[in-house]
């Protein structure tokens, strides 16, 4: 927890740290962050891409809400898209203040609720439904039209609920997404390493896609080889092979799917 | 979506255009007048910026779910000339390109619902017509990220033109738009000749895994959009599950596993697999579901065959090191499955062969002595400094190892004379091709000659009778210490965890063995099944009758397993239990029940001889129901069957149940549960019928349903609670809730 509380105020201390991007890089890819609970891992993630500067939303593919109470089997339940992280808060301060302050919920829920204002469910999320009415979540500005072109799960269960969940759709936006999985365990240490990481792939997969938007036309004089290994798709695997070089701690999972 | 900016009018351009874009997107009814006065800036003579903005606005648009169909199809048919012009303009930027099939995936099925009922518009129909001929005949010379929208177009195409079976969940979407809806006397549209061209599309949609393709982009690709083909398509259902049948995903595990090479392997491997499962979870009608789930089984199985195997592996570090390439990463790849020393074959044995680790036959026959004394040990010392300390050991060991067992070999059959075999002490290592027979010929001064100027090794302690104590003399453990109470209770909960170590390894029992009734053993292989019927009955028996009432109380009063030092091994064992199901309760419900079972059975026998044991059943039922339903939700079915196979149901046991009802989405669940055992059960009838009037009195929410349930099975309970009601206060709806 300490680790967590340490960089919660080294980044509000530096807000600017990944500033330098902002100016470089004016193409974005807009990305998509999941975890079980939109709480912890999602959530760790949304912030550090936020503060990277890339347009970024978040869900949760579980049932409810779920964080730890008093004991296993009392865990604390809520409902997503209905409670905000200013009432959850609240209600853990009021319950046992001195309880959800030492195991960092407070502190986490503190941190989720200056990101945005309560946790969405994936399921419940409609794909590519103008999301205009989030000004002020973090990451926000380029999400409008309500897609993305990168979807970051945590854990295998959540890739296999965000899989699956879209073949159940039916693809009918006709959009390709790339989803990528990286295992991160469920704790506050675990999510702040994931969240740098999530930053670096972010970072790598962006550099990628905007080599292939400097490119114009495909019939210039550097078609052929350059041309066909220049395309973002392609390159995905190859960008995440590398990242997984770096990260050998995260075993990642990736697939093409479709909005 | 923001595009790069080249030139500053152009940039302007699209600022301008951007606001528009938000103004669409706060209200989807300009979505007409902005779009069409879009199109004359974005055509083929346009800046490539514009373009690009323009053709992923269009996909926008046209996929947008903010606009009914009706609204679309207006929207659809009044772009389709920009489309077509803007796909069949040639040398066309890849990124516009990509776009444009997006565009045209989208807009296929409108236009095809739109000519169903207006039949007169042939020319819109030419375009789509031309849009999509020239989309076709560019798919297969396409670079990647067009050729993955031309797959998908192809499978709207599909979609539309093939007959569906009504099961579409989301009929705004267009995915609804199938070979049904066309008459088969339309004027424009034959609905056979369309049928036989989505016949030809699907399959070449498929050739991409007929051809057991590596491109994991374009197989992913066209994996993650066969699932609503599948569902809701039954003319295309089972040729696609037989080509995902041939599929093969691990035919590039054959060659080099670079990084990306196992991304792709892994994805392709993942892809497939997530859509079999999906298809048994959602597609349960499909006749093939069996298949489809043995097929998944077969899958894991191959994965894990691929990943984990230790041979590959082996072949992998040894081929990592012969290249020197990127020897990190292989290093952990490695690490833990280093090739296991093996025992020597029986029978006389070279001294080569004792130090020879390597199984490569050309190594192992390579004469180290050819090798220059200073090159070997310059090899040597390098090699030492390098290696693994665990290899090494491990080696060591394996090596001590054959010593071993050859003396142990060769002292029955030479117990006084040295024998040949254990000459090779003085040899050094680098001395190879030891001749037992050249040793033989020296003689036993010589060889205790030898043996006294050897230096210190292994054996170094050993006087000359060593040889006689080769046959490793009987050893005797020194006795236990003795143990009391405190220690043994100490040591109890250590002992029931190494109980539960083996679940981890342990398989799964082969799938269902042919029952063999009332008359079968509980225990007879060893898997995880059987392993669990061990630990129920150590749970439930082993001290069965042993207990002490009054200490049984006084351990059931505190509460967590820490305050309980001195609880019985039974009672941890139990703990144990408890958290092992707890930890993963949907799968472990069998175990639970198994495990209440037994509980029930040794309560009545333990009834039966004496009259004050204490009981556990109850105890634990109630325990295991109050762990898992703060976990539950409306999809646990597991809940009806967990309650349906426990042996007895006790009033406090379903009035767990009434807290579900707190929540309106487990309603249905804990209702249905309560319904199954009344129809079911008839000895609990009585009991869950006074759940159901107790949920019915205190949760509104729960009315409709509980309700329902009380008219058939308890008639007049309504009529009475109601007047009761009526008639003031509710002094018998207090005495049915208590």
């Amino acid at each position: 927890m300490d680790v967590d509380r340490e960089n919660g105020g080294e980044t509000s201390a530096n807000p600017n740290q990944n500033g330098e991007q902002e100016d470089t890089q004016l193409f974005k890819l807009k990305f998509c962050t999941v975890c079980a609970s939109n709480q912890n891992r999602s959530m760790e993630g949304h912030l550090r891409l936020s503060e990277a500067h890339y347009p970024v939303i978040s869900f949760g593919t579980g049932s409810l809400v779920r964080l730890p109470g008093p004991t296993i089997s009392q865990p604390n339940v809520y409902k997503f898209n209905e409670t905000s992280y200013d009432s959850i808060y609240r209600e853990l301060e009021a319950k046992d203040s001195r309880l959800y302050r030492a195991n960092g919920l407070l502190n986490m829920v503190d941190r989720n609720r200056n990101v945005k204002w309560g946790p969405e469910r994936w399921q419940d999320w409609q794909i590519g439904m103008p999301r205009l009415k989030h000004e002020k979540d973090q990451g926000s500005e380029g999400m409008e039209g309500g897609i993305a072109d990168i979807v970051i799960t945590c854990e295998e269960r959540c890739w296999d609920a965000v899989v699956d969940d879209l073949m159940n759709r039916g693809s009918p936006l006709n959009r390709p997404v790339h989803v990528i999985n990286i295992d991160i365990r469920d704790n506050h240490e675990e999510a702040s390493v994931g969240g740098k990481a999530m930053v670096d792939l972010a970072d790598s997969l962006n550099k990628v896609a905007a080599e292939e938007r400097a490119k114009v036309g495909a019939s210039g004089f550097d078609a052929g080889g350059a041309a066909s290994r220049s395309n973002f798709d392609e390159r995905v695997p190859e960008v995440l092979g590398e990242w997984q070089e770096r990260w050998p701690t995260l075993p990642a999972t990736w697939t093409l799917a479709w909005f | 979506m923001a595009a790069p900016v080249k030139t500053l009018s152009v940039s302007e351009q699209i600022q301008q255009l951007n606001a528009a874009r938000k103004i669409v997107l706060e209200n989807a009814a300009y979505y007409d007048r902005i779009v069409k006065g879009i199109l004359p800036i974005i055509g083929p003579s346009s800046p490539v910026e514009l373009r690009r903005w323009g053709s992923e606005f269009l996909a926008e648009s046209l996929s947008t779910p903010a606009l009914s169909l009706r609204d679309k199809e207006n929207l659809t048919v009044s772009i389709l000339e920009t489309l077509r012009s803007l796909v069949e303009s040639p040398n066309e930027d890849p990124l516009v390109l990509k776009a444009s099939v997006m565009a045209a995936a989208s807009a296929y099925p409108v236009v095809v619902r739109w000519i169903i009922h207006n039949s007169y518009n042939v020319e819109s129909w030419e375009h789509m017509t031309a849009i999509k001929a020239r989309i076709l005949r560019i798919w297969d010379g396409a670079v990647t990220p067009v050729k993955l929208c031309c797959i998908k177009f192809a499978q709207r195409v599909v979609l539309a033109q093939t007959a569906s079976n009504g099961m579409e969940q989301q009929k705004h979407t267009g995915l609804d738009i199938s070979l049904n809806m066309i008459p088969p006397n339309h004027p424009v549209l034959d609905p056979r000749l369309l049928e036989a061209e989505a016949t030809g599309l699907l399959d070449r949609m498929l050739g991409v895994l007929q051809d057991n393709s590596s491109d994991a982009l374009l197989v992913d690709a066209t994996l993650n959009c066969l699932s609503i083909l599948i569902r809701t398509r039954p003319g295309t259902s089972a040729r696609i599950v037989n080509s995902l049948f041939n599929f093969n995903p691990f035919k590039l595990a054959n060659s080099p596993m670079t990084p990306k090479n196992k991304v792709l392997v892994k994805s392709m491997e993942k892809t497939t697999r997530m859509l079999f499962t999906h298809l048994v979870k959602r597609d349960p009608t499909n006749p093939q579901a069996g298949r489809l789930q043995q097929h998944v089984e077969k899958l894991a199985r191959s994965r894990a065959e691929i990943f984990d195997d230790v041979n590959r592996k082996r072949a992998f570090a040894e081929q990592a090191h012969a290249n020197h390439v990127d020897a990190k990463r292989q290093k952990t790849e490695a690490g833990p499955a280093q090739p296991p020393i093996q025992s020597l074959a029986p029978g006389p044995q070279s001294l080569a062969a004792a130090f020879t680790l390597t199984n490569n036959l050309g190594l192992q026959g390579f004469d180290a002595t050819q090798v220059p004394a200073a090159l070997a040990a310059r090899i040597s010392v390098k090699t030492l400094a390098t290696i693994d300390q665990r290899i090494l050991d491990q080696a060591v060991n394996g090596i001590r190892n054959r010593f071993a067992a050859l003396y142990a070999a060769a002292a029955p059959a030479q117990p006084v004379v040295i024998s040949p075999e254990t000459a090779p002490l003085g040899v050094d290592e680098d001395d190879d091709d030891y001749e037992p027979n050249f040793y033989a010929a020296e003689d036993t001064e010589q060889i205790l000659n030898k043996l006294d100027s050897a230096p210190p090794e292994e054996v170094p302690e050993k006087p000359a009778d060593a040889t006689s104590s080769l046959a490793l003399g009987p050893f005797r453990l020194p006795p236990p210490p003795l143990l009391d109470s405190e220690a043994a209770s100490k040591i109890a909960p250590v002992a029931a965890s190494r109980v539960f170590g083996p679940l981890n390894s342990l398989e799964e029992a082969p799938l269902r063995k042919n029952k063999t009734g009332i008359n079968r053993l509980a225990v007879t292989s060893y898997d995880r099944d059987s392993w669990l019927t061990l630990i129920t009955r150590l749970a439930t028996r082993t001290t069965a009758g042993l207990e002490d009432p009054s200490s049984e109380i006084k351990a059931e009063e505190s509460a967590s397993a820490l305050d309980r030092p001195r609880m019985s091994f039974s009672n941890v064992i139990r703990e144990l239990l408890y958290n092992y199901i707890l930890e993963d309760w949907r799968r472990r419900i069998e175990v639970a029940v198994a495990w209440l079972c037994e509980e029930w059975y040794n309560d009545q026998l333990t009834k039966r001889s004496r009259s004050d044991a204490p009981l556990h059943y109850e105890k634990c039922a109630l325990r295991l129901v109050d762990g898992f339903l703060s976990y539950i939700t409306s999809q646990d079915k597991v809940l009806t069957r967990f309650l349906a196979e426990i042996p007895e149901l006790s009033r406090a046991l379903l009035g767990r149940l009434k807290s579900l009802c707190a929540d309106p989405t487990t309603v249905h669940l804990a209702l249905t549960s309560l319904l199954y055992l009344v129809m079911m059960k008839p000895p609990v009838r009585e009991i869950a019928l006074d759940t159901v009037a107790a949920i019915w009195v205190e949760y509104e929410d729960a009315r409709p349903l509980a309700g329902k349930y009380l008219v058939k099975w308890r008639p007049g309970f309504i009529e009475s609670q109601t007047q009761a009601a009526a008639g003031g206060d509710g002094p018998s709806s207090a005495m049915i809730t208590t």
